[in-house]
């Protein structure tokens, strides 16, 4: 056996390993906010559901002439109400309007500023649900509708566009039977971007290699405490293609590319999570910022782990949850000063603010080209955030809804902290990736979803890596998933 | 080459100082490729045994496809072929290729395993990819996060050579693409302060270097600064962005004994700086631009006597020097602060007017006048006033506005009448370095 490492003296030449492909990446800056004092959050959100329907009515309406306009009930034609608040009462009819769920433990602004007077806080929700006190409507310009319906149920969330076809009851409740969403948007070529910007600068095409994988791992977690340190070596050395034997390294070597998809730090948000809160409050009372309590040492062992792989894997970085990064959505690339050894690998901010060779640091949600196939990925808040909403569906559903609803973050701004975009919504989806992940999440899955114009998405969602051990592997050529795990035997198990 | 060497260092390491070797730890240290190393791991393992049975322990790691049914410890279930089984409830109307769902997720495990389990845990494997030993140890490990002590080890005994060249010695994988920015160094002040410095903490940090270890960190040290000293002989105008603070840094590092922290941001690092730096300046009245902060210093210099010394002897052009270079930087800070993205400041061009933005907050500053009469102090000073006013649109509007006012109250402590006279100057002294200007450093400072 080649992997077979147990052999002593006499030493024969180390085996060589191939070196590591190109990775063909251009990643875009649809994410990016604006800088400085362009960024402003004085603006309203209702902006946001404003534009969302404004750009979504139109592929949504699409989809419902198609299904809904020879559909007869009782001898009667169907009919679309271009105001939810113009329904007529026993006509059949179908409305678009953005659903806005009412749901009892749904966290209330109001709420919050009540809160300064209560005893004691209400735990943290796990989810929003609460059986049977849950309303829903549809919401356009004019007003709100209250729907009902079997085909409604659990299914929508807060912020989705959708048409609906009913009628109106006696109560003024609005009965759903059918319902239809906007579905996966164009999907673009592969090297689509690529090319066409070689065209334009009349280059030639290259002829381009095999394509490497992958690698995408999440909630590294990094706390700077002795307990975490074994298994991200074992991690880096895996990537690095230290550890294990010739034919597992010539494998290694064909990953061409890393992705971290958030939460590389454990509790270090600029805003601290509720317990977190609590626990420190119960500390002691201190004003301001506090140095002492600063601890620096998650950041420089993240700092170290990505400057001992830079050098033989490109990274692209995207913050979390409990990153030190803007809280809200979408979250902004980590800043280099945490980073002063593994920067160098970075292009200057001054110059560029992509790197393609290097640490990139990048937003949260992220897209871009990787080998010519765009890729979206977020931080998997978004999915934590819509999984609050129903009851029995696990990530990948989600996603795959998302995608449908051409809305990466439906609940935000609702449940989700978001910037307030005003003119133009990047969390709406324009272009349909052929990539999608989601980092953070409880296990691994993977799922293909194809679209009504054979667009074909392979959703990935990725583990916490220091709770599972496990390291996503993409091979992006074939679509195939491999999944390794990192591990280590505890004595006496 | 190695022949002997890595049994010397093994014993030396394993035998005689009870620590754990790693393949990784052996490869830095005597400069081998990582699979050379696992080799003379096993080599050693197996000729200390059969001397001397149970002397040496070792550790695995395995990589390779467990079996399905290992589900017995349940911990590592294939999770992943669960997610797709289950069709969704909803979304119907668009059917799910059938083909997808039995398609299983290829599972690898990399599992760290002692050498006491390694029979069991093999059993586990139903095939196995590679096998190798990962470190060695005199006795049983109870806990095996003993082992990253070692990958510490490696980083910070290991850290100069060129992570873009270790491919070649290490065998690790390659990546012809990737590139790595020089680091940015800048002209030292003295070509010879350089050369002082650059060998000092080439020195220090090492314990106990092993075999060549010791030799080849300075080495490579110096080829290092070479690049910097370099720069420096090819004179002062050179306006290259690349900056001093690598060589300050060195420099500093002499002074500020803070071996165990090479530590946070650069950002803090800067700021805890600003203590030791002016008096440097001072020193060297030399015109070189001060450090742009960007480069990591090697520490926070906890609090040293250093800037306090000239604050007792009253020595004004000391501080006069201090407190410019001070507030140079202060400037410098703002403007890094304003500027997302860092620049690489090039400091020579701001280096001219900085003296007249120096001196014109104090100018502008009004002297609050005190005089001491009859165990009385009488005089003008600043208060901040809250003022009440309604607006055109009927609101209230509290502002906080500056006064002077008159006062007069009994002399406290006659001490309190010696700063009195000399307000200025104190105002320029060491307490304002506290507690003016220089109040951001202690607060960043770790209390």
């Amino acid at each position: 056996m080649a992997g077979n490492m147990l052999k002593g003296a006499p030493f024969g030449d180390a085996p060589s390993i191939p070196s590591r492909a190109e990775s063909q990446y251009n990643p875009l800056h649809t994410f990016e906010l604006p800088k400085g004092t362009e960024k402003n959050y004085a603006h309203q959100f209702a902006d946001m559901y404003f534009l969302r329907l404004a750009q979504l009515k139109k592929a949504v309406k699409q989809k419902a002439h198609d299904a809904w306009d020879d559909f007869e009930l009782g001898g009667e034609k169907t009919t679309f109400v271009e105001r939810v608040l113009d329904v007529r009462q026993g006509e059949l009819c179908w409305i678009v309007g953005t659903v806005y769920m009412e749901m009892a433990l749904k966290p209330n602004v109001l709420d919050d500023i009540s809160k300064e007077h209560w005893i004691a806080a209400p735990p943290p929700r796990e989810t929003y649900v609460s059986g049977g006190q849950d309303e829903m409507m549809l919401e356009d310009e004019s007003g709100r509708l209250r729907v009902t319906g079997e085909s409604l149920s659990s299914t929508y969330v807060t912020g989705c566009v959708l048409a609906a076809l009913g009628t109106e009851q006696a109560d003024g409740t609005f009965q759903v039977i059918a319902t239809q969403y906007a579905d996966l948007p164009r999907q673009p070529e592969r090297w689509e971007r690529d090319d066409a910007a070689l065209t334009q600068a009349k280059k030639p095409k290259p002829t381009r290699g095999k394509a490497g994988k992958i690698a995408i791992v999440s909630g590294l977690e990094i706390t700077g405490t002795d307990d975490d340190e074994l298994s991200l070596d074992l991690l880096l050395e895996y990537l690095a293609g230290e550890a294990t034997g010739p034919p597992t390294q010539t494998l290694t070597s064909s990953i061409s590319r890393l992705i971290i998809a958030g939460d590389s730090l454990s509790h270090a948000s600029p805003i601290l999570s509720r317990e977190d809160f609590a626990e420190k409050k119960s500390k002691k009372h201190a004003y301001g910022y506090d140095a002492s309590s600063y601890n620096a040492s998650p950041a420089e062992r993240l700092d170290e782990f990505l400057s001992d792989l830079l050098p033989t894997l490109p990274i692209t970085l995207l913050p979390g949850a409990n990153d030190p990064a803007n809280v809200a959505l979408p979250q902004q690339p980590l800043h280099p000063a945490l980073f002063p050894k593994s920067r160098l690998y970075a292009e200057p901010p001054a110059k560029t603010n992509e790197t393609i060779h290097g640490l990139d640091a990048v937003t949260n949600p992220w897209d871009g080209d990787i080998e010519g196939y765009r890729v979206l990925g977020t931080g998997g808040q978004t999915v934590a955030d819509l999984l609050k909403y129903v009851d029995d569906v696990d990530a990948l559903e989600v996603m795959e809804m998302m995608l449908r609803w051409r809305c990466i973050a439906p609940t935000a701004p609702d449940t989700l902290w978001c910037y307030p975009f005003q003119d133009e919504d990047p969390l709406l989806l324009k272009d349909c990736p052929h990539v999608y992940f989601a980092g953070c999440q409880e296990k691994f899955g993977k799922k293909v979803i194809e679209g009504p114009a054979g667009q074909s998405v392979l959703l990935v969602s990725v583990p916490r890596f220091r709770e599972t051990g496990q390291v996503v592997l993409l091979d992006l050529e074939t679509s195939e998933v491999e999944v390794v795990e990192i591990g280590v035997v505890q004595p006496g198990s | 080459m190695a022949e002997t060497e890595y049994k010397d260092y093994l014993a030396a390491r394993i035998l005689t100082e009870n620590q754990p070797v790693t393949y990784k730890l052996l490869s830095r240290a005597l400069q081998v490729n990582v699979s050379a190393a696992k080799w003379m791991l096993f080599d050693f393992h197996q000729k200390q045994n059969t001397k001397k049975p149970n002397s040496i322990h070792a550790t695995y790691l395995i990589f390779g496809t467990k079996r399905t049914v290992s589900k017995t410890n349940g911990t590592n279930g294939r999770s992943g072929e669960d997610v797709s089984m289950r069709s969704s409830p909803f979304m119907s109307s668009v059917p799910e290729p059938e083909e997808e769902e039995e398609e299983p997720v290829k599972k690898s495990t990399i599992l760290l395993v002692r050498e006491e389990e390694l029979a069991k845990t093999r059993a586990e494997f139903s095939e196995e990819a590679s096998i190798h030993i990962y470190s060695l140890e005199p006795g049983p490990l109870e806990n095996l996060n003993i082992l990253a002590s070692c990958n510490r080890e490696v980083n910070s005994k290991f850290a100069d050579t060129d992570p873009l060249e270790r491919w070649r010695v290490y065998g690790s994988i390659q990546n012809p693409y990737i590139k790595r920015r020089t680091a940015k160094y800048a002209p030292p002040p003295t070509a010879a302060a350089s050369a002082k410095s650059a060998a000092k903490p080439a020195v220090k940090p090492t314990a106990k270097p092993p075999v060549a270890a010791q030799l080849r960190k300075e080495a490579s040290t110096s080829s290092r600064r070479g690049s910097a000293s370099e720069d420096n002989t090819s004179g002062q105008s050179t306006p290259q962005p690349a900056a001093a603070p690598s060589i300050l840094k060195r420099s500093d590092s002499t002074k500020s004994v803070s071996t165990k922290n090479k530590t946070a941001g650069d950002i803090f690092k800067s700021f805890a700086k600003a203590k030791a730096k002016p008096k440097d300046a001072a020193k060297s009245n030399e015109p070189t631009p001060a450090p742009v902060d960007d480069e990591p210093m090697q520490g926070m210099s906890e609090d040293e006597g250093d800037d306090d010394e000239p604050g007792v002897q009253v020595d004004t052009e000391k501080i006069e020097a201090a407190k410019k270079a001070r507030d140079e930087r202060a400037e410098k800070l703002r403007k890094m602060m304003e500027d997302d993205d860092m620049p690489d400041a090039p400091a020579a061009e701001e280096k001219p007017s900085q003296p007249e933005k120096a001196e014109t907050p104090k100018e502008d500053e009004p002297k609050p006048t005190v005089t001491v009469q009859n165990g009385r102090r009488r005089g003008k000073r600043r208060v901040m006033k809250k003022k009440t006013v309604k607006d055109e649109e009927g609101y209230l509007v509290t502002k906080e506005e500056a006064v002077w006012e008159s006062f007069s109250e009994e002399e406290p402590e006659p001490k309190r009448a010696k700063p009195a006279p000399k307000p200025a100057a104190a105002a320029k002294g060491k307490p304002t370095g506290k507690k003016g200007q220089g109040s951001i450093a202690s607060f960043f400072k770790k209390a």
